[in-house]
């Protein structure tokens, strides 16, 4: 009986997640199709499930739009805003995890609100800022707008790892006549290294999603980042190019999901700002 | 600053006078703020800063560089605003299934994943569509509900309807559209927290369970869910305030349509800042949400990651 019951059970279980499985991988492969078919076989009378496989769409966005400069844009922004944000996360991590002084849970609070802000409440004043500046459809803007975005979320996974850093580590050290800062830089970073680079990673992927910061900062090619740069391959008056958008898709999508699998054991408790170990 | 920055060799190479000593204890007391400092003055800059601003420009009338005061008048008009309370309680509507939506399939999923031998390959599996851009995800349902009519190909080749479904025309199948993109996408992140919420729990809580004869689900049901609670507070948290901020799926599927009943409440103030115009309306109503955030932080959020910090 019990046994019966069990493999029921299990059924059961693989019936869910192989449902699930294929919901997620179904429209993600359809879309790659998308992504490697000629144009006329994107938006047809009947769906076309099996197209002519061509890479039209890869000589297109190389040829016909300023991808290499999207890249760049990107990167550029991807990486200066993750310096900027591990720059001023670590001293404030560092602070909230190792001292105990007035005021500092709200300052924890404080910051960890910030990640409660919805971007567009924000968006008029910053835009205004940026404009103030002569920033307006610059990357040093979107660098400077994704750091801040991501710098609570940085600053409370570093915490969370630095709190697990057992204290005898640095009394030993301060016994020795090592300042905080020498602490801090020779015993600490080294030893919450996994959460600087959850953090960072998690920071990046955040700074590549984005999207009405960019929206509203970028106007040009000279700012625009993958993220928004696929609401303008249009066409026209022929409409939205999705082959190109569907392969642009996969560009950004493979690094990103190499790099995950990398701090895959980390996810959760970055995902969580720190709450939940994984 | 450049005490501490000095370093060891130096510190002890310099003759120890009192006042050094007193200042550097002064600066030991400092040392903590010195630190965190940076980090809160940036942010500042994004909050602090542009509430002020959305203050201010809520008090005037905004028509390119031209700024009248009209005082209270933009709030007075919000408040009669029926497009406004629509996109409000657009949000509400599309934030509160989605997240439901997402929350249950994910409880499901962690429960029947978590245990499984080929977990680790379940979680790569399923962390895949979190990991496209928001906007690429957007044009893929786009494409799929709307200009390829590929959803309603596949009901009507299943029998299921026989025309092309109109998914913009009608009010609950546009949302449909909305709530789909998002929970394909963010499903997700809910489950790699939860399946690392019930994997880091007590295993031996449970096997004392089933050796008193408890089925699996009653295990799940009043043991393990209970004390997956917090977990579920901080993602469900972290989730909600992502949902009511949707923008993206929005701008490219609906743009609102039909007659504004996908408009949240994001694209009711880029819309009116940034198509109309009118940024001291926009700021007005940004200045509503900023408070409505302030009060939801200082309640929901603060008291879900007391309780979830492990």
């Amino acid at each position: 009986m019990a046994r019966r019951s069990r493999s029921e059970r299990l059924w059961l279980r693989y019936l869910i997640l192989f449902t699930w499985a294929a919901f997620c991988l179904v429209p993600m492969l359809w879309f790659l199709s998308i992504g490697l078919r000629p144009r006329t076989e994107v938006i047809t009378a009947e769906p076309i499930y099996w197209p002519t496989w061509s890479l039209d769409a890869w000589h297109m966005i190389w040829r016909d739009w300023p991808m290499r400069a999207y890249l760049i844009n990107s990167l550029m922004a991807i990486a200066g805003s993750v310096v900027i944000c591990v720059g001023l996360a670590i001293p404030a991590a560092y602070s909230l995890a190792r001292y105990e002084y007035r005021g500092r849970d709200d300052i924890g609070f404080y910051i960890l609100s910030t990640r409660m802000m919805a971007p567009a409440i924000v968006a008029i004043p910053i835009f205004f800022l940026f404009r103030n500046l002569g920033l307006l459809d610059t990357v040093w803007a979107l660098m400077l707008v994704y750091a801040a975005i991501n710098l609570s979320i940085t600053t409370w996974i570093i915490r969370s790892y630095m709190l697990d850093i057992p204290k005898e580590l640095e009394d030993a050290a301060r016994t020795d006549g090592a300042s905080d800062l020498t602490i801090l830089w020779e015993i600490i970073i080294p030893a919450c290294r996994p959460g600087i680079i959850t953090a960072a990673v998690i920071a990046a992927i955040f700074a590549i999603n984005e999207f009405l910061f960019t929206l509203l900062i970028a106007s040009t090619p000279a700012a625009y980042t993958l993220s928004v740069a696929l609401a303008n391959f249009s066409g026209g008056t022929d409409g939205i190019i999705y082959n190109a958008i569907a392969l642009v898709a996969f560009i950004a999508f493979l690094p990103v999901f190499l790099v995950v699998l990398m701090i895959q054991k980390h996810l959760s408790r970055g995902l969580t700002m720190g709450a939940v170990k994984g | 600053m450049t005490d501490a920055l000095s370093n060891p060799g130096a510190v002890k190479a310099a003759p120890v006078t009192r006042p050094r000593r007193r200042r550097s204890r002064t600066m030991r007391r400092l040392f903590p703020y010195l630190l965190v400092a940076p980090a809160v003055i940036y942010l500042l800059g994004i909050t602090l800063y542009p509430g002020l601003f959305a203050m201010w420009q809520s008090l005037y009338f905004v028509r390119f560089n031209n700024a009248t005061f009209v005082g209270l008048e933009n709030y007075a008009d919000l408040m009669r605003d029926r497009e406004f309370w629509q996109a409000l309680w657009n949000t509400l509507v599309i934030g509160t299934i989605s997240l439901t939506v997402q929350t249950v399939l994910a409880l499901t999923l962690a429960y029947h994943a978590y245990r499984d031998p080929w977990v680790k390959g379940w979680r790569i599996l399923f962390l895949m569509p979190m990991l496209f851009m928001p906007s690429a995800v957007a044009y893929l349902w786009q494409l799929a509900f709307n200009d390829g009519r590929v959803i309603s190909d596949i009901l009507m080749r299943a029998g299921v309807v026989d025309a092309t479904i109109p998914f913009l025309s009608s009010v609950w199948l546009a949302r449909l559209t909305l709530i789909v993109t998002d929970v394909w996408q963010w499903t997700p992140f809910l489950f790699i927290i939860f399946v690392a919420g019930l994997q880091s729990q007590d295993a031996e809580v449970e096997e004392a369970a089933r050796l008193d004869g408890a089925s699996w689900f009653q295990i799940f049901w009043n043991v393990s869910l209970p004390l997956l609670r917090p977990v579920i507070a901080v993602a469900v948290v972290l989730r909600g305030i992502d949902i009511s901020t949707m923008f993206a799926s929005v701008t490219i599927m609906t743009a609102g349509t039909p007659g504004g009943m996908t408009e949240t409440i994001s694209y009711f103030i880029y819309r009116t800042g940034f198509r109309m115009f009118n940024f001291g309306y926009a700021s007005a109503a940004s200045v509503v949400m900023l408070v409505l955030t302030i009060v939801i932080a200082q309640t929901v959020v603060k008291r879900a990651f007391r309780s979830g910090r492990a």
